[in-house]
């Protein structure tokens, strides 16, 4: 199933990029010091001689085999640029993610000590002011404040997260043996760590798959605007090229992310229910 | 609690408010939105133009009201539009079960993977190049509702799953309740505040795309303002800090996105 | 910490003296691409990027010195060209040597000869060489001559060296082994280039130290200019190699000293209307855009001053025409100024049986004026240029519409399906010389955009250029051939196939810290004389924003 959704995604890529305006024109035709032959060459050379499917088809087969082929626009071969590219992102994506993570678990932990109080209030203020910010400002003032890339991430994953969060240790604060406990008078500490965090645990471990496809998702326009050298920045420019090799690995790629980490979320939840 | 309900009051009314000043904008300005004051340019605040004029003198405060309504007006539309292809497709996942939710869940996370920009951007190449800037403009948020469904599917499939187990449901079930009676009379009224909820979310998460894909040159075409091509005037921080007026775009969409966010009851947040 | 404002002082005027003295050998040179560069070949190079790589790293024969546009020896000695301006013969200069150690000879040239005209490379550098069927012929009697013999006259010929970097026949690090004053040493895809001075280069100063005088020079991949403005203020940056009229205004008023204006560059920016029979547009729309009163009341119409003082800055200037009037030599100096004049245009739109009805103009038929302008999308100023003749045109009652495209989308309809009715473009000159606009001119060229690859040329104005054009490719002397094209221009500023409208000036930042640096027009704008420029101490900018 998660391969078929995959292989799906890259064929639905591909044929957007085919048949999309534009396709196998470069830019390089307009030079008018090209002759006639040297035009038609590189117009050649952009044609897809092959149906889609075939084209598909065999890139599968060279891809079972490790040869992803090579990009139309950078001629060069797909898998070294994303050997390149793709630890930058990574990189950028983990922190993120791992910043928004600690900001969102600090501030609801701490609303979970010192309820309805300054840390929900500053929580859903932060998270508020985070969401009103498109991910292209978020970009810019990162960028301006020479703040890395992940910072950028972090801010545009942290809002979802913090209600997510918020939402689940509220929801675990009102069961019945929660409130049993309290009753009993076990200390704050004991009942977040042993009785509230391991309850909610497949949760959040669904809510860390959602939260790095959100990131992954958040990365392509903030690489593309803070120009940093990963995978988004990669895809943006492939697109505007028109490199269908270029294309259909980096949407496998990242739908293979998506997915992943989708079904992550759905197997939590399914133990959950 | 009453607190918040003053605050929800008070969010409502500025979002009435800025709904209002962007569909009257015709009456708060004399100005047109598209009016070259050449003589004028990069002006700054004053009792002719209340946010200065734009590089080539437009009237700022002037753009700013009618990209509020191109904002608000169809960035809602996108919302009720995902909304309710979630809510069909998840509620029908939710309640259907076995291969058909595994399809379209799987159908979800195909299209959260698309190149959501590249589809716009070949969108806009499709469309003729003589319809109005307001029908291409239109043309994107439909594109942005119908591809913006898949995160709200999730949280509607897994509620409609809830219930699907729930007591009541059982009981429904076992007095003999029709299957559709079951779903109008029983199954929707319990989904309502989460679609509900969803929509009210989504409204700022489209203006947001909106404003997104102006920045990277995709949004609503000149001369037609939108809050999202009136941001791209903030890209160079520095000739901002100098017109601090150039904000109110900014403001503005935080001010409302907040508002949206607010007005929400809390219990109703859950997702 | 806050710095006394008098340890400031201090240190200002320290610096003031000490910066000619102190501006020494050595040093790293920190600028910006605006792309990724997309080969180190000096042969296939046809971006920006690449193209500055090879002005670093590649050795030529022959050097166009972008200051006085005159041509200097450089790995040639000297060159004589044949009567029938067929064959050049060089002299090579002798003891030259790559970048990795291995000698210079003329088996190079002819190396690098057959691999440019290889009609399989498809270069748009040995394209430019093509002028008739049949091959090119290098003889190489002693290892410090070359005789290049081509099949058919060459206009500017020698000109065309100086984009040919000579390649190595023997190196074993093929294209990476180069001549020229630095060699690609690191390369990260995405992010950056480093360049090392070459220790073999051939030149040296009048004092006889080896040139360049710094070490290195780091390029680092930046498409964003906002973050590039941002990073030369921070001092990360010695220079911007073109800035953008707006921001080029803003650093002005913020420090003088760092902006220099090299003048009126050669590129222009031009609206032009599809004439295409292939087009896929109404019979009456056809019949506009192919009347020459048509376009010439748009021309008319067009508030160019406003374009420049507007969209630029002021920065830029009316453009009459192909040529860039700070193209000395082959600018048309007797053509006439574009004027500003709507209701000349009026006139000649009513002559033409237009009629002006409510304020909406409307052809004979009785159909209402209005067609949509193309342009690239992320092109702010050329957005802007287009929203001004909206309102331009609106004054003569004509509506337009704005749409900006993806490049390959704007690229597919002008040479493909044809399917646009007006478009804003520049299209660049990297030569002084016009026959490098060969292309655009012939009515059978594909670059000819108005009305692309015709059969025979549909009208006569366009049968005229293309016999024009033909003549001042095989005229003797420069001067005749001049005359020639001074006729095309003439004919183009008549008829308005392309609608000119300005030409941008060269705007760049140098910081303080480089010395001897004297941007000018011609590419590569702001570092054309890397090899002599200096690293000084970095002074603080002044600007903390």
């Amino acid at each position: 199933m998660l391969a078929a959704v995959c292989l799906l995604g890259g064929l639905l890529s591909a044929s957007l990029v085919r048949f999309a305006p534009g396709y196998g024109v470069d830019e390089r035709e307009l030079d008018p010091r090209l002759s006639q032959a040297s035009v038609e060459a590189i117009r050649n050379s952009r044609k897809l001689n092959a149906s889609l499917l075939s084209y598909y088809g065999h890139y599968l087969t060279r891809a079972v085999h490790g040869d992803f082929g090579s990009s139309e626009w950078l001629q060069r071969p797909v898998a070294s640029l994303m050997k390149e590219r793709f630890p930058v992102t990574l990189k950028s994506v983990v922190f993120g993610v791992l910043f928004a993570w600690v900001l969102a678990l600090s501030i609801s932990v701490f609303g979970f000590f010192f309820r309805e109080s300054f840390f929900d209030v500053s929580g859903t203020v932060l998270s508020g002011l985070f969401i009103s910010l498109p991910a292209a400002v978020v970009a810019i003032f990162a960028m301006y404040l020479r703040a890395p890339v992940s910072v950028a991430i972090a801010v545009v994953t942290f809002p979802k997260l913090f209600r997510y969060l918020r939402n689940l240790l509220t929801h675990a604060c009102g069961q019945p043996y929660i409130l049993a406990a309290q009753a009993r008078g076990i200390g704050q500490t004991r009942i977040l760590f042993c009785h509230v965090l391991p309850l909610a645990s497949p949760a959040l471990f669904a809510l860390l798959g959602v939260s790095l496809s959100m990131a992954f998702g958040a990365a392509i326009p903030i690489e593309a605007l803070c120009d940093s050298p990963g995978v988004g920045q990669l895809a943006w420019q492939a697109a505007l090229n028109r490199d269908l090799p270029l294309i259909v690995n980096l949407t496998l790629l990242i739908t293979l992310i998506t997915v992943a980490a989708n079904s992550l979320a759905n197997v939590a939840n399914e133990r959950e229910l | 609690m009453r607190g918040r309900r003053k605050l929800r009051g008070i969010c409502a009314a500025i979002l009435c408010v800025v709904f209002a000043a962007g569909l009257f904008a015709g009456t708060v300005t004399s100005y047109s939105y598209a009016t070259q004051f050449r003589e004028r340019s990069n002006a700054p605040p004053s009792a002719a133009h209340l946010l200065g004029t734009d590089g080539l003198g437009r009237d700022l405060f002037a753009r700013l009201l009618y990209g509020t309504r191109v904002s608000l007006l169809l960035a809602p539309a996108a919302a009720l539009l995902s909304t309710l292809i979630a809510g069909i497709f998840g509620g029908f996942a939710g309640l259907a079960g076995g291969c058909s939710e595994k399809l379209i869940l799987a159908a979800a996370d195909l299209s959260m993977a698309l190149p959501l920009l590249f589809v716009l951007l070949a969108l806009r190449a499709l469309l003729p190049l003589d319809i109005s800037p307001i029908l291409s403009v239109v043309a994107t948020f439909v594109l942005l509702g119908l591809l913006g469904w898949p995160s709200s599917l999730r949280v509607v499939w897994a509620s409609t799953k809830s219930f699907r187990n729930s007591d009541f449901l059982l009981l429904a079930r076992a007095t003999g309740c029709g299957r559709l009676r079951m779903i109008v009379r029983h199954l929707f009224p319990n989904l309502r505040p989460i679609l509900f909820a969803q929509f009210w979310i989504s409204i700022p998460v489209f203006v947001l795309t909106e404003a997104t894909l102006s920045m990277l040159g995709l949004g609503v075409m000149e001369p037609l303002p939108s809050w999202g091509n009136l941001l791209r005037g903030l890209e160079d921080i520095s000739a901002v800090s100098a017109n601090p007026w150039r904000l109110a775009p900014l403001i503005l969409l935080i001010l409302v996105a907040t508002c949206f966010q607010l007005v929400l009851p809390v219990q109703e947040e859950t997702a | 910490m806050t710095p006394s404002p008098l340890k400031n002082l201090a240190l200002v005027i320290l610096l003031a003296f000490a910066l000619p003295a102190r501006a020494q050998t050595g040093g790293e040179l920190h600028f910006c691409l605006h792309g990724e560069p997309k080969t180190f070949n000096p042969i296939l190079v046809d971006d920006e990027a690449s193209e500055n790589i090879r002005y670093l790293t590649g050795g030529v024969l022959i050097r166009l010195n972008r200051q006085t546009q005159a041509l200097e020896p450089a790995l040639a000695t000297s060159w004589t060209i044949s009567r029938d301006r067929r064959t050049i013969t060089f002299h090579l200069r002798k003891g030259v040597h790559f970048s990795d150690g291995t000698p210079f000879s003329a088996e190079d040239v002819a190396y690098t000869m057959k691999l440019l005209m290889d009609p399989e490379t498809h270069s748009p550098t040995g394209d430019a060489f093509r002028s008739g069927e049949g091959n090119m012929q290098v003889q190489t009697p002693a290892a410090d001559l070359a005789v290049i013999t081509f099949p058919a006259p060459i206009a500017g010929l020698e000109r065309l060296f100086d984009q040919v970097a000579i390649l190595s026949a023997h190196s074993p690090k093929k294209e990476m082994a180069v001549l020229g004053p630095f060699y690609v040493a690191e390369y990260k895809a995405g992010s950056y280039i480093l360049l090392q001075k070459n220790p073999n280069y051939w030149k040296h100063d009048a004092q006889g130290h080896s040139l360049p005088y710094i070490d290195s020079v780091r390029l680092d991949i930046q498409r964003n200019r906002d973050i590039e403005l941002l990073r030369f203020r921070r001092g990360e940056l010695q220079l911007i190699n073109r800035l953008d009229a707006e921001q080029f205004d803003r650093l002005q008023h913020e420090n003088p000293a760092v902006t220099r204006n090299a003048g009126t560059g050669l590129d222009a920016e031009e609206l032009w209307f599809n004439q295409s029979p292939a087009a896929p547009l109404p019979p009456y729309k056809k019949a506009w855009f192919g009347t020459k009163e048509f376009r010439k009341a748009i021309s008319l119409a067009i508030n160019r001053a406003d374009l420049c003082r507007l969209v630029f800055a002021g920065y830029a200037k009316p453009a009459y025409g192909p040529v860039s009037p700070s193209n000395h030599f082959w600018f048309n100096a007797s053509l006439e100024e574009p004027k500003y004049d709507p209701q000349a245009a009026l006139r000649l739109l009513a002559q033409a049986g237009f009629r002006l009805e409510n304020d909406t103009l409307k052809d004979r038929a009785g159909n209402r004026v209005e067609f949509t302008i193309v342009t690239n999308s992320g092109n702010a100023p050329r957005e802007k240029m287009a929203t001004m003749i909206q309102q331009d045109l609106s004054q003569v009652g004509i509506k337009v519409n704005v749409v900006t495209l993806d490049f390959p989308s704007l690229i597919e309809r002008m040479t493909r399906t044809f399917d646009y009715e007006a478009c804003i473009l520049g299209l660049v000159n990297t030569d002084l010389d016009p026959n490098g606009q060969m292309t655009v001119w012939l009515s059978s060229g594909e670059d000819h955009q108005w009305n692309p690859s015709q059969k025979t040329p549909v009208s006569e104005w366009e049968a005229e250029i293309d016999k024009l054009m033909r003549e001042q490719a095989t005229a003797p002397t420069e001067e005749e051939r001049k005359a020639k094209f001074d006729r095309v221009q003439q004919i183009v500023a008549e008829q308005q196939p392309f609608i000119y409208l300005i030409n941008k000036d060269v705007l760049v930042a140098v910081s303080p810290s480089v010395v001897g640096a004297s941007p000018v027009v011609l590419n590569p704008w702001a570092f054309w004389n890397a090899e002599t420029l200096r690293l000084g101490p970095a002074p603080e900018l002044g600007v903390q924003k």
